[in-house]
């Protein structure tokens, strides 16, 4: 299955990439190559086999409902780029006038 | 908005509606998937951990208390619990999810295919247009003695996944989004345990939304799964509302409106929605599939675009976790905690107290409220329910209400009611001054057996003493008496005024109404 320079364009847009047309151009044949593979999976026949998100046969990995201590306030805000000394400072989102 | 205007729009236009209630697991005391603690405001980013604020390298575990809570929310509401389920990523980039995905489930999650009956009664039945209130209907099921009706809203499921951080947006109006500079981000909500709730898109009226969004919050603080405070954003309703004219086969292109604080404004909200919608279509136009903001002030919705690209949020299985195989013992297990449900309560309180049903449902509705009813008959008989319930929705809610506050934080507790009730139905006083008494307890939080022996009021049933009373009150109102014995008998309630006056309001009402009467003959 191939995929088109468009759809890295789209896929690089929502994890917010900014790709250079020239890795645009690297990054659909090498991602052609890799869906390729995956679609020798799709000749194989996996009638009545589940889905398997997990290589390992573990499940039920669950804690108890008990506080553990986290971090400090000055410690939890140290590397952000930017904050006021009690919460996380971030851009404005969206631009002036962009409500209808 | 003109009721009228919603119910002309609602005859030739039938609105599809579909519910999203988030509800924030408040019963456990650490979020999702961290031991952080689970609370309500604090200083800001003082209830975080590497876990929830996204760092790389940090583990997420699951809290087995939030699933078992989800599990119960489910069987509570009819829906089938998973066997085989798990968490799922779902991505996109927004400043107070730290991570750039929410851990949430996708095509597993813990309950699906649920319902609640609802009822509607009183003005909302207008709303069904297409009913055209002839009772009783096909569809929906009526409850003929309060010309109400039933209807049965389908849950498609109710999944579990990580609240965001909270947002203030610093340098625009209001802290509105629009011109701000810059935003704030706090942390400390972010990921506590969220059930999402989709409802089918059954629901047909402001009305019914509104209705069934009561219906869960009083399920759920049945359960004591949430604190289910709108206000404090522990549940939040959003509305998918589409619109399309009567007969028509498929369905109207939906908004998804957002932003309503409160059971009247999902109410107000959806309504307005409504005709925006429809008058949109009569005049040519067509309505465009985005989220839409209640405002309800303005009382409006509006659209706010913002500069993500349409959602595509490329779901796929949570790595970080191994899926969940719950055995068909645990569900059994969970499902005998299950309390005594809303409608179940309603019903006993009918059966047991003879309650009306208006009554049973208002006390039912309401868990706390069922509390302080329950203890309150516990303490003075069963028999004595109904005085119970009457002053509870009486005037015990029309002291919160003007105070503003809480059943729970009440002055006048159900012991103190009790014995309230008690008095006035031993005769010891009688119901006027019954509101004096409560009156008073209520803002000294004295106990009403103190009050009453602290004013003397205790109630004269002693008829020889009435009757010495009703005597000087006739001779002294010899003109009255005589046109009462000419066939004026409205004149008692005269009589029986003049009596409790001179008795300062002491006099048993019961007797001194009698004893006047047959005086008077």
């Amino acid at each position: 299955m191939a995929i088109s320079s468009s759809d890295v364009r789209h896929v690089a847009l929502l994890a917010r990439l900014a790709l250079t047309d020239a890795q645009i151009e690297t990054l659909t044949a090498e991602l052609s190559s890799v869906l390729g593979h995956i679609d020798e999976l799709q000749h194989l026949d996996l009638e009545g086999v589940q889905p398997t998100a997990h290589p390992l046969a573990v499940t039920n990995a669950m804690r108890a409902d008990v506080v553990v201590p986290g971090l400090e306030r000055a410690e939890a805000l140290r590397n952000a780029p930017d904050s006021d000394g009690t919460a996380f400072v971030v851009p404005s989102i969206t631009s002036p006038g962009e409500e209808s | 908005m003109a009721k009228d205007r919603l119910t002309e729009v609602l005859i030739r236009y039938e609105a599809v509606i579909g519910l999203e209630i988030h509800t924030e697991i408040t019963a456990v005391n650490t979020k999702m998937f961290c031991g952080c603690p689970v609370a309500f405001g604090g200083e800001p980013n003082t209830r975080v951990c590497p876990v929830c604020l996204g760092m790389p390298g940090a583990l997420p575990v699951p809290n087995e208390a939030a699933i078992e809570w989800t599990v119960i929310a489910g069987l509570a509401t009819e829906c089938d619990i998973a066997l085989w389920s798990q968490f799922h990523r779902k991505q996109y980039f927004y400043p107070d999810m730290p991570k750039d995905y929410q851990i949430s489930q996708y095509d597993l999650p813990f309950c699906s295919g649920g319902f609640v009956d609802i009822e509607v009664d009183g003005d909302g039945v207008a709303e069904r247009a297409d009913l055209g209130g002839a009772l009783p209907f096909v569809g929906p099921e009526a409850v003929p003695e309060d010309g109400g009706y039933r209807a049965r809203i389908g849950i498609t499921r109710i999944h579990l996944e990580e609240d965001t951080g909270k947002m203030v947006h610093v340098g625009g109006s209001e802290g509105r989004i629009a011109g701000a500079t810059h935003s704030l981000v706090d942390f400390n909500r972010a990921g506590t345990p969220l059930m999402e709730l989709v409802s089918e898109p059954d629901i047909r009226t402001p009305e019914e939304a509104r209705r069934f969004a009561q219906k869960l919050r009083s399920i759920w603080l049945a359960l004591g799964v949430s604190d289910c405070s709108m206000e404090e954003g522990s549940m939040r309703v959003d509305a998918n509302v589409s619109v399309r004219l009567r007969g028509a086969t498929e369905l109207g292109t939906k908004s998804e409106v957002k932003n309503m604080n409160s059971f009247k404004s999902l109410h107000d909200a959806i309504a307005y929605e409504i005709v925006r919608q429809a008058d949109l279509l009569d005049a040519g136009g067509r309505v465009e599939q985005e989220t839409r903001h209640w405002d309800a002030g303005a009382k409006r919705t509006s659209g706010l675009r913002s500069k993500e690209e349409a959602h595509d949020y490329r779901y796929f299985p949570e790595p970080d976790m191994v899926p969940f195989s719950f055995e068909l013992a645990w569900i059994d297990a969970l499902a005998e905690k299950l309390p005594e449900l809303p409608d179940a309560r309603r019903d006993r309180y009918i059966a047991e107290f003879g309650l009306p049903k208006h009554d049973a449902a208002a006390l039912a509705a309401e868990h706390a409220l069922a509390c302080y009813f329950e203890e309150a008959v516990a303490l003075t008989g069963a028999d004595r329910a109904r005085p119970v319930a009457n002053w509870m929705l009486g005037d015990l809610a029309a002291h919160l209400n003007a105070a503003g506050i809480e059943i729970v934080a009440s002055r006048v507790t159900a012991a103190m009611l009790a014995e309230l009730v008690g008095l006035i139905e031993d005769g010891t006083i009688s119901g006027k001054q019954a509101k004096e008494v409560f009156a008073e307890a209520a803002s000294t939080g004295d106990a009403p057996g103190a009050i009453v022996e602290a004013r003397g009021m205790k109630q004269v049933s002693d008829t020889s003493a009435i009757e010495a009373v009703v005597r000087s009150v006739i001779d002294a109102h010899p003109d009255e008496a005589a046109s009462y014995r000419g066939g004026k008998v409205g004149l008692a309630g005269f009589f029986v005024g003049q009596v409790m006056r001179e008795m300062r309001g002491q006099g048993n009402p019961a007797v001194v109404n009698e004893v006047v009467r047959r005086l008077l003959e």
